[in-house]
């Protein structure tokens, strides 16, 4: 490994330990950051406004104290964790927090995040759940009204053109993105699952300039990787909702088996989908954020609306990942009050074993202390495998 | 050739010494407060029953939440493997078991070559396993095995509304407080694990020989409330707190005689 080789994984490593280190850094100088949550808030458009747009982030190794006192406990942990570290002030650096109509957990908790966090600016973009003619025009609509909003907030209106310039930015950084699964397609791979997902999540508290950077060094490193640093080992697949720590994958990775790709956010799911840039740009925005990020919130039904054909529409990709990938086997992981992904987790599961790949469904808590219970699960699947 | 399965639970350490893959001696100690002196204390328990001298060249794998601990291991296995494979020894005719841990039920099936073919575990936390049971004997003030070896007669057995261990605490207390009788409390608390047990079983299919194994099944009365909800006849080994330890010895055994050769 090169030293620049050596740099790229460290800063990745440093940016993801110490999260928002470098946005606040650039907040010095004068650039400004807007929070936001999941993967449904078009980044393009925050973009385009002049402000650098933050992906909150959980943590799996701070307890959830304050966070419990504005935010039910009925809400998921994955968000109750991002709420906890807001309001602890992690993310205080940022001028607002735009939520978007995705899972119950962030929906319903949207009045929270805009009123407990005080922050000058918030925005709820309105993303339909089906996707659908009428689901687009109306997304196109809601879109038009979030670029007025955050115009408004950033004191100049957003042109057709720095959105377009936006999108090509943004298509750039997942095309990249997209560029490093190549190198997770030998057996051994040539990249750990950990610091793939390490590198995927730090990414998006970067200016997408700078994300694109450090794919570039990443990329230039592995592209001179002639040997693997690991072992061959069982081919894992983890999908299930947002994934932003990487103790799991760790987990997976030292009980004997390397994580080789994934159908989760932060990855193949919301890094993989490009943004038309031939069409009107916000109409190409609501295709991409509505019918291209195939997230189990979204309602996704195929032509004539048959059982076999809407099992394919909702989870094809996923077949198709295990083939292209060689994956082994799969890893659901869901966490606990996940209504998304844990009303399909029969749907999933049968999918699945209609591929003949084994599959091991894990419920958590979004917490570094359960891991343990983990462990014993994961390694019985691998054995099993073995 | 010596091998030995060591183990490791929340409550207890298991251990069990074998040679060619006969039984040579066996032991279990309270866990108590370091896991890694519980696996010390095994690991010379086992050596001396056994009657063998320090550094017998023994190839051992440790299995049970604490197994890491266990750092003189040759390696680590996950304790379903092991209690199937415990189980397939003692029983080869058994496809479906249940180990009733401290923290944790375990359902598995296991196949014809005493492989683990399926599993499942209780979820979130310690309701559904034999941790109840501790709590209960505290709270009657009996002597945990001596409330496990029969099996309570009881016409009217207590209902209990809850699947949480604590929360069972705190309704068995209140229980008694109404007046309810010692006996209708022990079958209904047997009987409330009874039916999370079994519904852990019939989610991954049952299929017959059915066993229960872990310190949960030397509770008679437990065995019974789970024999009456399935409506099978149920194998318990003679001592279901070590088939874990016996599985990892036997496994440990294969591994050592693939390596020598």
């Amino acid at each position: 490994m090169s030293d620049k080789g050596t740099n790229v994984w460290s800063k990745v490593n440093s940016y993801y330990q110490d999260y928002g280190a470098r946005a606040k850094e650039l907040k010095k100088d004068g650039q400004r950051f807007m929070a936001y949550i999941c993967s449904f808030v078009p980044l393009e458009i925050i973009h385009a406004a002049g402000f650098i747009p933050f992906r909150v982030r959980g943590d799996v190794h701070e307890p959830i104290t304050k966070g419990d006192s504005q935010m039910e406990t009925i809400a998921c942990p994955f968000m109750r964790s991002c709420f906890d570290l807001s309001i602890k002030g992690k993310y205080s650096f940022c001028e607002g927090i735009v939520v978007p109509h995705a899972c119950d957990s962030i929906t319903r908790t949207y009045s929270v995040w805009k009123f407990s966090l005080g922050f000058p600016y918030s925005h709820f973009v309105n993303t339909p759940h089906k996707a659908s003619d009428s689901g687009r025009e109306f997304l196109k609509n809601e879109l038009e009204v979030f670029r007025k909003s955050l115009g408004r907030f950033a004191g100049k209106e957003i042109s057709n053109g720095a959105i377009v310039d936006a999108v090509r930015l943004y298509n750039e950084n997942r095309t990249k993105a997209k560029a490093l699964y190549e190198f997770r397609k030998q057996d051994p791979p040539l990249v750990s699952g950990a610091e793939i997902n390490k590198l995927l999540a730090v990414a998006m508290s970067l200016p997408v300039n700078e994300a694109n950077e450090l794919f570039d060094e990443a990329l230039a490193d592995l592209r001179q990787r002639k040997t693997s640093p690991l072992k061959k080992a069982p081919r894992i697949m983890v999908a299930g909702a947002c994934l932003d720590n990487v103790d799991l994958i760790q987990l997976i990775e030292d009980s004997g088996a390397n994580m080789v790709v994934d159908s989760l956010c932060i990855g193949t799911r919301d890094y993989w989908p490009l943004t038309d840039e031939t069409s009107d740009p916000l109409e190409a925005l609501a295709q991409r954020y509505l019918e291209k990020i195939n997230c189990p919130k979204t309602c996704q039904n195929s032509e004539g609306s048959t059982f076999d054909g809407d099992l394919e529409q909702r989870f094809g990709d996923v077949g198709a990942l295990i083939k292209e990938f060689k994956v082994d086997g799969v890893i659901l992981y869901v966490y606990k009050y996940c209504d998304p992904f844990g009303f399909e987790v029969p749907a999933r599961k049968a999918h699945l074993d209609s591929l003949n790949i084994p599959v091991l469904c894990l419920e958590d808590e979004y917490s570094a202390g359960t891991i343990g219970r983990l462990r014993t699960r994961i390694q019985a699947f691998l054995e099993m495998r073995g | 050739m010596i091998s030995a399965g060591i183990d490791i639970g929340s409550a207890f350490s298991k251990g069990v010494i074998a040679q060619n893959q006969k039984t040579l001696g066996s032991c279990i100690l309270p866990s108590g407060g370091d896991f890694r002196i519980a696996a010390e204390r095994v690991k010379n328990e086992l050596i001396a029953c056994a009657g063998l001298p320090q550094d017998s060249g023994e190839y051992v794998i440790a299995t049970g939440l604490g197994a890491k601990m266990a750092t003189f291991a040759n390696e680590t296995k996950s304790e379903l493997a092991c209690q199937a494979r415990g189980i397939f020894e003692l029983y080869p005719a058994v496809r479906t078991a249940v180990d009733i841990g401290d923290s944790y039920s375990r359902a598995f099936r296991i196949d014809e070559n005493g492989k683990l073919a399926r599993f499942l575990m209780n979820t979130k936390c310690a309701g559904g396993s034999a941790r109840i049971l501790k709590k209960i004997a505290k709270i009657l003030q009996v002597d945990i095995d001596d409330l496990g070896r029969t099996a309570p007669e009881s016409e009217t057995p207590t209902e209990f509304n809850t699947n949480c261990a604590v929360f069972a605490e705190s309704e068995a207390v209140s229980r008694l407080a109404e007046g309810s009788k010692k006996e209708d409390l022990l079958a209904g608390i047997y009987r409330a694990l009874a039916s999370q047990v079994s519904n852990l079983a019939e989610r991954i299919g049952i299929e017959s020989d059915f066993a229960l194994v872990g310190g949960g099944a030397k509770h008679a009365g437990l065995v019974k409330a789970v024999e009456e909800i399935i409506g099978l006849r149920i194998v318990v080994p003679p001592n279901p707190q070590l088939c874990g330890a016996l599985g990892a010895a036997l496994i440990a055994g294969e591994t050592s005689r693939i390596q020598l050769n």
